[in-house]
């Protein structure tokens, strides 16, 4: 059984890098947004499984985003892996805060990264 | 289920695919850096602009998000104490300046070498 992700992330290396890496390492199914809103317009579209969210993007952040999904039915229980390179104890509590998932940190290992979303998301 | 676990790649497949995303992202890297580079100067006479530290806080963030991604861990270290040199306020000792400067300068070396 094959999972489809959506990657939102502002920054084109990261974004593909997190893509080729679920893509060749896991075999996921891989969508990708380059903005808050472009993420949560494929989101509603495309039902993903996970969504793996980066937490500073111009515009509509990171935190922003979750809110939006999470307000709308239709992409209320997508479940959701937010992914940072605030290191700090006090960030990732705020985000822990938010509600989310799992929070994963940059820079990740493109051959464990998609290891790392299951363990965090209990599929086995 | 498909998870890494069971669906090992090819690892050369991986490391070919990593290594031509590398090239392609490489004038953005050095980007990065420049505009570390950029505040160092300022930073270092005390007038760095709202406009140069957000830039340069900016590019420490990314660089720190990406080298270790790419292999390049001691990378994301040097970027982390630069986006932290950044983000100190307009009083910044000179020698927050000039570790700045020499952070810049192993972070090109570090991307120009990497292999």
């Amino acid at each position: 059984m094959s999972h489809r992700i959506l990657i939102i992330d502002d920054e084109d290396d990261i974004r593909e890098v997190a893509a080729l890496s679920l893509e060749t390492v896991a075999g996921w199914d891989v969508l990708t947004a380059n903005s808050g809103a472009q993420g949560l317009a494929r989101a509603i579209e495309h039902q993903p499984d996970a969504i793996l969210l980066d937490v500073m993007m111009p515009g509509m952040d990171g935190p922003t985003t979750f809110r939006e999904l999470r307000k709308n039915p239709a992409t209320a229980k997508i479940p959701v892996v937010l992914l940072t390179a605030k290191v700090q104890s006090n960030d990732q509590r705020r985000f822990a805060d938010l509600g989310v998932e799992a929070i994963l940190l940059k820079p990740f290992d493109p051959l464990t990264l998609s290891t790392q979303i299951a363990a965090a998301l209990g599929w086995k | 289920m498909n998870v890494a676990s069971d669906r090992r790649p090819d690892p050369p497949d991986l490391t070919d695919a990593l290594d031509r995303l590398w090239r392609q992202f490489l004038p953005q890297m050095f980007e990065r850096v420049s505009a570390l580079e950029t505040a160092a100067g300022p930073l270092s006479a005390g007038n760095l602009t709202d406009a140069q530290r957000e830039m340069a806080n900016s590019s420490a963030h990314k660089l720190a998000g990406i080298l270790g991604s790419f292999g390049l861990p001691e990378g994301t270290v040097l970027a982390r104490e630069a986006e932290a040199l950044c983000s100190s306020g307009p009083g910044a000792a000179p020698a927050a300046a000039a570790r700045l400067w020499e952070i810049t300068v192993v972070l090109r070396s570090l991307i120009q070498n990497r292999k």
